[in-house]
């Protein structure tokens, strides 16, 4: 038998024992122990080191809300810092450590911060690290000396830097009523909705439903109340319409009451079933919520109330119940309310020796003096603790006389020796959702506590969140909470008979016992009701200041711990009542949340890859793939040895010598459909296609509304209502969204649909002197002569025993055709035309050979039409009709847009045979240490295989007039200076002949 | 002289379609994941006012009566239609040629025929748990009421545009742009290792 564990009694499976390691020594506990409870039942007092001093701390709470119990969770090479160990179930092979010491928790370097006391009080790094005004450590450079000793002396635990192999998922749930939190309040509320046959999802943080149920010992309908708790569940469990989410934190309350909440699916497990996730990120959106998330129970802030063995009493109680270990053999409680009197005759029943109740009250009521007696208890009542002895654990305390309404001590200390010091400073209903939903928490005077504000979205409050703190009062409220949510009405039927300890929901207004001492408010980040009373007299006024100066309620704790504490000193030393300093608005998440479930199913996956029909050709055909937006595209298909310059130098010399095929795919395709398609084709470019003939193409330009160039493409007329625009791969979206605005918004009265056909084809670019004789030899059902397919025409025909729509246009300056067929025969097309091509020497090419066609030839892709320049800076001026007008014609004739040292286009050619790199400068003189005066930019470069050259195209001020001068590019970056000469971006056959034939 | 049959459609997802059983299915299979490849995807477009005699084209076409109201639908097994915006419909066929049936009916004056036989990729998945899959993707409330048999969607998961069509109880159709068809595949049986699932 361990040392605390009880002869009997707990929910834990004595019969079946774990094994673990805590700080690497071997542990044993149950099925049903949490890490805190078996290392509590193995004698363990010590569980962690304090933020900022260092202090041994030991268990504070049993739930959640746990400060100083925090403990990273090893897996593998993977860390999980910060978690509350009340909070961690253990299985066999558990391995946890503690953290923020050095070299073990027993023995920890940082202790000595203990001596600095007032130095690191609030304000510390903000005081001491300003900096000289002179000096090496001028500045803040003071600050980067110290920053690396004191990020390892202070702190929470250490993240991992291993992968996360981890699984996450997200879901998304729907419900009529969400009940978060199942005590008595919160099942009883899902069970009367779902008697209604409301579709209900009930969500509880803990691994058990039941809350309080579980632990408080009370009756409910003659039974056990975690055995009524288990029934309920039994029941929720049979019906269809109700979702049971154990282990699942409602995290967040967001508009429109969608809600986000985590549930721990395997973190209890030792091994994960195949495809489970470690984690599950759920998305509800609820028609009501209920709130039934009970309350936390508040520490009393007096001197050493930090030491280990100081614990909240319901906390012990809890571990008495529910786990079946004693915080202590001798235990002592201070309360300023009668619920830890409650706890203390459970203790007792638990076999503990309760040697007194420290009550700051001095008018102890008579049901309050029986439960004393009955536990065996010495009733100090009017009395304070006044400090704690021990070292990692507790031995003894000290006690005064204390008037309540003065706060004044009085008499000789008195010392009692205990091993345990349960405290219970009142109640404050977990407000975090509500406040979260959108409205201020409301004061009551009466239990000294923050109630919920009225609700602005559709939640309803039920139990101890709204203040009602009895039992007898959260199954009625539950229930009527569930009724109302699902619509249902009030109901007669008598709620379920509560048997309890009387008490008194009210305490005393008594928060802090003011002796000599160390009085924590914070235990997380170690902030003293000094640190409080610091602030105030450095003038910090407001609630929030007070938050970010001294961090009180920050980190993981947010507030649940030390929030009304620390406004009531705040608020005595400010003179004002406590409703009128305020509270800080809770925010999300309620609880740490880890970054692997946000990003769920996109964790290790970030976007989804586009692939061509013809991607496992490319693949199989030895091409280095690119990944160009979504899509993945061929950039070479390199030979052995070859460099990416090499190989694309080939593949566009083997295109223009003899021919060569490229996968355009990926070029958006927009079908233009409708009797008004023409005219909105005439609106959106800035040239007129109701001209074109059914069966020809044209090149197109389209501005946006500011007159700035957006895209370009051909579009081709298939029919006299029905056009295939086809856009550049990156704009394709952007286009489609332009499209679809201008007709839902701008002209309803158009009839035209727009649709996206981008995948419906599969396009093939094959281009050179010998492609038209490549295609004659594969397609059949038209010719391919310049009589039946000329410049710009479109001709239908098959290929490969699948009809194909062939379209003579070029961007590689060379004669070509884009054929295109359905997605589904894409390689079969393609495969027929690399066969048919193979007599001829026909090349696949990539990206980078088609880049390079493309800058010898001048055209424009994104690189130019960059969302700065105008169809004037691109030389595309003939193509802005005069006759009509178009989407950005009102605004492009604008006076910055027309100005004369607007960049124009240009080419640009290395005159020292070196490359050239996008992005470098051109700049008239060249100054290596102080570059300036820049004349523009290099938007793309390539070797040139027509030219023997490298060259580029660049925006460049003044742009034509610059013809054939001389200038230097300037690229510091990269180190990169030289004479360039400026040419017309029109490298390679400026009249079109090749392409013309 | 008799037109010759095209031959087959290469799928998207062909290298990662692996028949069988897959994921945690020791204890069964809760969803079974196929490709449906219908022979025709269309998508049909009525200009405003002319809604319902598209739908009577639709019913005259195919036999299926579209029920009133955004995102209605009926499926007959080979054929299956949806409203996925006011005024569109997606209509599916198991046989090929669909479009052409429907262009000498769909006149200018009611509205447009777009082919998409080879645009969208069709992907089904059925069982007890393909509504809980599903809602591992989509942002949309799968139980029956909410989505009843027929009835489609219009949606996205995270780049991936979808539209679902109920085609029975525990059963969805899938329709995805054919260039993200693989990825999406990969995901959704990704998403139904946890429950056990069959590729058909």
């Amino acid at each position: 038998m361990s040392p605390r564990r009880t002869e009997t009694g707990g929910r834990i499976d004595r019969l079946r024992t774990i094994r673990f390691t805590f700080d690497g020594a071997p542990y044993t506990g149950h099925i049903g122990d949490t890490l805190a409870s078996a290392l509590l039942a193995n004698g363990v007092t010590l569980f962690g080191r304090s933020f900022k001093y260092h202090r041994p701390r030991g268990l504070l709470s049993a739930g959640v809300e746990e400060p100083n119990a925090l403990v990273t969770v090893l897996s593998g090479e993977v860390r999980e810092p910060n978690i509350p160990a009340t909070m961690v179930e253990i299985y066999d092979g558990l391995v946890a450590v503690s953290q923020n010491r050095n070299p073990s928790l027993a023995w920890d370097i940082g202790a000595v911060n203990q001596l600095g006391g007032k130095i690191l009080s609030a304000g510390f790094y903000y005081k001491t690290f300003m900096g000289p005004v002179f000096g090496p450590l001028k500045g803040t450079r003071f600050w980067m000396f110290c920053e690396h000793f004191i990020r390892r002396a202070a702190g929470l635990g250490k993240a991992g830097t291993a992968p996360d192999p981890a699984r996450y998922e997200r879901m998304n749930a729907f419900c009529d009523v969400l009940v978060v939190g199942s005590g008595p309040a919160g099942l009883m509320a899902a069970k009367a909705a779902a008697d209604q046959g409301a579709r209900v999802i009930l969500a509880e943080l803990e691994a058990h439903f039941g809350g309080s149920a579980n632990w408080s010992g009370e009756t409910i309908d003659g039974m056990l109340a975690a055995d009524w708790a288990q029934r309920t569940v039994g029941q929720l469990e049979g019906n269809d319409n109700v979702r049971l989410l154990p282990r699942t934190t409602v995290w967040g309350y967001y508009d429109g009451n969608t809600l986000a909440a985590l549930e721990r699916v395997t973190d209890h497990k030792e091994v994960a079933a195949k495809g489970e996730p470690r984690q599950r990120y759920w998305a509800i959106r609820a028609g009501t919520v209920v709130l039934a998330t009970g309350s936390f129970e508040r520490p009393l802030v007096f001197p050493g109330n930090d030491r280990p063995g100081v614990m909240l009493a319901h906390a012990a109680e809890r571990y008495a119940v529910e786990y079946g270990v004693l915080p202590g053999q001798r235990i002592a409680l201070f309360t300023n309310n009668d619920s830890a009197y409650r706890s203390a005759v459970a203790l007792k029943k638990a076999g503990a020796a309760v040697v007194a109740i420290i009550d700051v009250r001095g008018d102890v009521s008579t049901e309050m003096r029986r439960l004393a007696s009955e536990a065996e208890a010495e009733l100090l009542a009017g009395h304070a603790v006044v400090a704690t002895e021990g070292g990692k654990a507790l031995t003894g305390l000290k006690i005064q006389r204390f008037d309540a309404m003065s706060g004044a001590l009085s008499g000789d200390e008195r010392s009692i020796h205990a091993d345990s010091l349960l405290m219970s400073g009142g109640w404050s209903p977990t407000i975090h959702l509500a406040s979260q939903a959108g409205a201020k928490a409301e004061w009551d005077p009466a239990r000294q506590a923050f109630l919920p504000p009225t609700p602005t979205q559709r939640w309803i409050g039920a139990g101890a969140f709204t203040g009602s703190f009895s039992t007898a009062e959260a199954i009625a409220e539950g229930r009527a909470a569930g009724l109302q949510a699902a619509g249902g009405a009030a109901s007669s039927a008598p709620v379920p008979v509560v048997e309890a300890a009387p008490g008194d929901p009210d305490p005393a207004p008594v928060f802090e016992i003011k002796a000599k001492g160390k009085s924590f408010v914070d235990f997380q980040h170690d902030v003293t009701a000094d640190d409080v009373r610091l602030a105030h007299r450095e003038g910090f006024v407001s609630v929030e200041h007070l938050k970010r100066y001294t961090t009180l309620g920050m980190a993981t704790d947010q507030g649940k711990n030390s929030n009304v504490p620390g406004l009531a000193i705040m608020a005595e030393a400010l003179g004002k009542p406590i409703p009128e300093v305020g509270t800080t608005r809770f925010r999300p998440p309620y609880t740490a949340v880890s970054i692997g479930s946000l990003a769920a199913e996109r964790f290790g996956d970030l976007k989804p890859e586009r692939l061509t029909p013809m991607h496992d050709w490319h693949i199989a055909n030895g091409a280095r793939m690119y990944s160009a937006g979504l899509w993945y595209r061929p950039m070479i298909y390199g030979l052995p040895g070859e460099t990416v310059e090499q190989a694309y130098v080939r593949e566009a010399r083997a295109t223009r010598g003899s021919a060569g095929i490229v996968d355009v795919s990926t070029l958006g395709k927009i079908a233009v459909q409708g009797p008004d398609a023409a005219e909105f084709l005439d609106r959106v470019y800035t040239n007129t296609f109701s001209t074109l003939a059914v069966g020809k193409a044209r090149y197109g330009l389209m501005l946006r509304e500011d007159g700035l160039a957006f895209d370009d493409g051909t579009t081709w007329r298939l029919g006299e209502q029905e056009f295939l625009m086809t856009t550049t791969t990156a704009n394709a979206g952007k286009v489609m969204q332009h499209l679809e605005y201008f007709l839902d918004v701008i002209w309803p009265e158009l009839r035209v649909t727009v649709t996206s056909v981008t995948d419906e084809w599969a396009g093939a670019a094959i281009g050179g002197p010998n492609a038209r004789a490549i295609l004659a030899s594969c397609v059949t059902g038209t010719a391919v002569d310049n009589a039946t397919l000329p410049f710009m025409g479109i001709a239908h025909g098959q290929i490969a025993g699948v009809p194909v729509m062939i379209c003579r246009l070029s961007f590689s300056g060379e004669m070509a055709f884009e054929v295109y067929s359905g997605a589904g025969y894409g390689t079969r097309v393609w495969e027929a035309l690399i066969e048919a091509g193979k007599p001829f020497g026909l090349v696949t090419y990539g990206l980078e050979a088609l880049g390079t066609m493309r800058i010898e030839k001048g055209h424009v892709t994104g690189a130019e039409i960059d969302g700065r320049t105008t169809a004037r800076d691109l030389h595309l001026d003939w193509m802005l009709s005069k006759k009509k007008p178009f989407i950005g014609s009102a605004m492009m004739d604008r006076e910055g847009l027309i100005a004369p040292d607007r960049l124009e286009l240009v080419g640009l050619i290395a005159l020292d045979n070196r490359p050239l790199s996008g992005g470098g400068h051109i700049v008239e003189q060249l100054d290596e240490a102080n570059p300036h005066h820049s004349l523009g930019h290099i938007t793309a470069c390539c070797y040139s295989p027509a030219l023997g050259k490298y060259i580029a195209l660049a925006l460049v001020k003044g742009g034509k007039a610059r013809h054939g001068t001389r200038a230097f590019v300037s690229d510091p970056l990269r180190n990169r200076f030289g004479p360039i000469e400026i040419v017309s971006n029109h490298f390679y056959d400026p009249d079109g002949s090749r392409m013309h034939g | 002289m008799a037109e010759q049959p095209l031959p087959e459609r290469q799928s998207p997802l062909e290298p990662d379609y692996h028949p069988g059983s897959h994921g945690n299915f020791e204890h069964g299979v809760d969803v079974i994941l196929s490709e449906t490849r219908p022979g025709s995807i269309l998508q049909l477009g009525a200009w405003p006012g002319e809604e319902k005699r598209l739908i009577e084209v639709i019913r005259k076409v195919t036999g299926l009566a579209l029920p009133d109201g955004a995102g209605g639908g009926a499926s007959s097994g080979a054929r299956a239609v949806f409203g996925f915006a006011p005024g569109k419909f997606t209509v599916v066929d198991e046989a090929e040629g669909l479009a052409a049936t429907f262009a000498g009916v769909i006149t200018p004056a009611i509205g447009t025929l777009t082919d998409l036989s080879h645009g969208r990729t069709a992907i089904r998945i059925a069982g007890p748990k393909a509504e809980w899959v599903m809602a591992k993707f989509f942002a949309i409330d799968f139980a029956l009421p909410a989505f009843p048999l027929g009835a489609g969607r219009s949606t996205n998961h995270h780049d991936i545009f979808a539209q679902i069509q109920r085609s029975g109880a525990d059963q969805f159709d899938i329709y995805v742009f054919r260039s993200f068809a693989r990825s999406f595949w990969k995901a959704l049986c990704h998403a139904s290792e946890e429950v056990g699932y069959e590729v058909q």
